[in-house]
């Protein structure tokens, strides 16, 4: 089996040749290949030939058109600051002056801000490793990037004051979602993944969850499968177990979770969905290698009986990681049988 | 006859909140009284309330809110500021975005009764000293929620020091900070929330907890 095949028979609950593992390197790719970080995040090309290298260097199993979560606000209006060894940061928000959301333009994909450098990078990536690895391109979840426009105090001061508001805005956030995922479906992504971590039952509870993120990620993920994606992933920070079971509401095939998500929690809530975690990404940094071995054998083996895993970190694996660290969980997922 | 702003405080109303001060004013109720019996007291409440296991973050936002729309009310911009425990100058460091706990730790001090100054997220170690300088503060307080800000962090007293502030104690908070302890990340103390942080601020500034 090659990667790709491996990983759909993993979200079809078939039985691979062995658990995939795709290890959330996305600036990481910047560092090991000597890249500045602020250069990557702005370069399409640059973007692909570091991810291309960490394939070839980690033997892992998908492949990241990812930038930062700031690609879709700043193609909207707001300003960032970029730096040479960090992911840029928003400096205004479009919307936290005033401005009318109603003045706003639907971002052109093939224009506006970074998303064509971010589309040519799907387009080298899929060129590349064609139909042999899966990969992912990623657009911010709908709640995510309606804090990302207002700021996220704003936004949720917004959501209880002023709720119809709030879902006009979510309404273009969705707008915005949709149409980057379909362009990345159609520059050669096998699937955008959705990046919610505003949505973590960190920030609101999950009532609010239900009644506003859900319908949205809905459409999303909607839009997404009759663009043709390969599976929809959701990848949401933090203690989400108290939202997992609304995820099928939302058409999820694949389910982030987080370090601090219980995998027999998570197994019980998604019976029928594949999930991919759960190794804390601060132990990339800070861990030895055998360590992250031995957790990675825990994760393969809780899972043995049921299938439907792909073994990963629980969130981004830290741009300052030690490669020796990701190595040791492919290594993990490689040797089981 | 502060239950009623205490109530409207707790449920996060801010309308109400502001009528009942208001009330309170004309009653001839001192300022100062309707901080410490209503302001403090709510946000004393709402601190027995929030344990690790239950938070609800858009509660303490809401009574948050409310509180600090009662201060702008009882001292609007012009009138003499009022008689504060202590200063306390915050921010989240350069390259770190995340800045809703700094602005949920800012809300809880304000209500009760510190003088805040915010350096803002993505800000500089050198301006956050800056501001240390200028502001005279009893502590400054970091918000740290992504790892690659921590060198940043382990600078942070000696560069003090360096300007003649190492008595200005350091506290820490946030989810990448918090998982650390003082003495690696070279602070005073690491908060666990944002009323972990108050406790010990309450405690060097000599606050008796009844
Ligand atoms: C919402 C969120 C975002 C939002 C932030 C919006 C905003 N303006 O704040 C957005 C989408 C922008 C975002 C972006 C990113 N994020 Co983020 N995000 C989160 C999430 C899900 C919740 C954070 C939050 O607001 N929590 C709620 C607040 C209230 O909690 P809190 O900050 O801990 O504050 C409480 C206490 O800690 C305390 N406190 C906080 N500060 C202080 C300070 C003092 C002095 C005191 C006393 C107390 C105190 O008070 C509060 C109340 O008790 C966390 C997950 C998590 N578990 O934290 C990830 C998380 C912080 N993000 C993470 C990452 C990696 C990122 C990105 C790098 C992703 C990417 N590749 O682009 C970017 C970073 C951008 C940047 N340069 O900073 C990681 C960081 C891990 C790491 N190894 O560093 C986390 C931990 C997720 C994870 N599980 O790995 N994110």
């Amino acid at each position: 089996m090659n990667s790709l095949e491996r990983i759909k028979a993993a979200l079809n609950f078939k039985q691979p040749d062995r658990v995939p593992v795709i290890a959330q390197v996305f600036g990481h790719a910047a560092i090991l290949a000597g890249v500045a970080l602020g250069d990557y995040a702005r370069n399409g090309e640059l973007l692909a030939r570091c991810q291309l290298q960490a394939l070839q260097f980690y033997g892992y199993d998908a492949v990241f058109a990812l930038m930062d979560a700031n690609v879709e606000t700043e193609a909207t209006g707001s300003i960032l600051t970029y730096r040479t060894d960090q992911y840029p940061v928003v400096k205004s928000y479009v919307l936290a002056d005033g401005t009318d959301l109603n003045t706003l333009l639907l971002p052109n994909p093939w224009q506006a801000g970074r998303m064509p450098e971010l589309l040519k990078a799907v387009r080298i990536l899929r060129q590349e490793v064609g139909d042999s690895v899966l990969v992912v391109g990623c657009v911010l979840g709908p709640m995510t990037l309606a804090t990302q426009l207002l700021g996220i105090e704003a936004a949720l001061y917004l959501a209880i004051d002023e709720p119809e508001q709030f879902a006009h805005l979510l309404g273009f956030a969705t707008k915005i979602a949709v149409r980057f995922g379909v362009a990345q479906i159609e520059a050669g992504a096998h699937l955008p993944m959705v990046f919610e971590p505003s949505a973590s039952p960190d920030v609101i509870p999950a009532p609010f969850y239900r009644e506003f993120v859900l319908p949205s990620l809905n459409q999303v993920f909607t839009a997404f499968k009759q663009a043709g994606s390969a599976a929809n992933w959701l990848h949401t920070a933090g203690p989400v177990t108290p939202i997992l079971h609304l995820y099928p509401q939302a058409r999820v095939d694949l389910a982030n979770i987080d370090f601090c998500v219980d995998p027999l929690d998570a197994m019980q809530a998604l019976p029928q969905t594949c999930l991919n975690g759960n190794i804390k990404p601060l132990a990339y940094i800070e861990a030895a290698p055998e360590e992250i071995a031995a957790e990675s054998s825990r994760l393969l083996k809780l899972f043995a009986n049921r299938g439907g895993f792909i073994l990963s970190s629980g969130y981004e694996i830290p741009p300052e990681s030690k490669p020796e660290n990701i190595a040791a969980m492919v290594t993990a997922a490689r040797q089981e049988k | 006859m502060m239950d009623l702003l205490v109530k409207a405080l707790l449920d996060g109303d801010q309308a109400q909140a502001i009528i009942e001060v208001r009330k309170l004013r004309e009653a001839g109720v001192q300022r100062r009284q309707i901080i410490t019996g209503g302001v403090e007291a709510a946000m004393t409440q709402l601190d027995a309330k929030c344990t690790v296991e239950q938070f609800n973050l858009l509660e303490i936002m809401l009574c948050g809110r409310a509180a600090t729309g009662v201060m702008k009310v009882l001292y609007p911009l012009g009138a003499l500021p009022p008689q504060t425990k202590a200063a306390v100058v915050i921010g989240t460091l350069e390259g770190d975005v995340h800045d809703l706990g700094k602005n949920i730790f800012k809300m809880v001090l304000t209500a009760k009764g510190y003088r805040v100054v915010d350096c803002g997220k993505d800000c500089s170690l050198e301006r956050l000293i800056d501001a240390v300088e200028q502001e005279a503060p009893v502590a400054a307080g970091i918000s740290g929620l992504i790892t690659t800000i921590i060198p940043q962090v382990l600078q942070m007293k000696d560069k003090m020091a360096e300007r003649g502030l190492g008595h200005i104690k350091v506290i820490a908070g946030g989810a990448a900070l918090k998982q650390a302890t003082a003495e690696s990340l070279k602070v005073d103390f690491i908060a666990q929330s944002a009323f972990d942080g108050l406790h010990y601020l309450d405690q060097i500034v000599g606050v008796r907890h009844e």
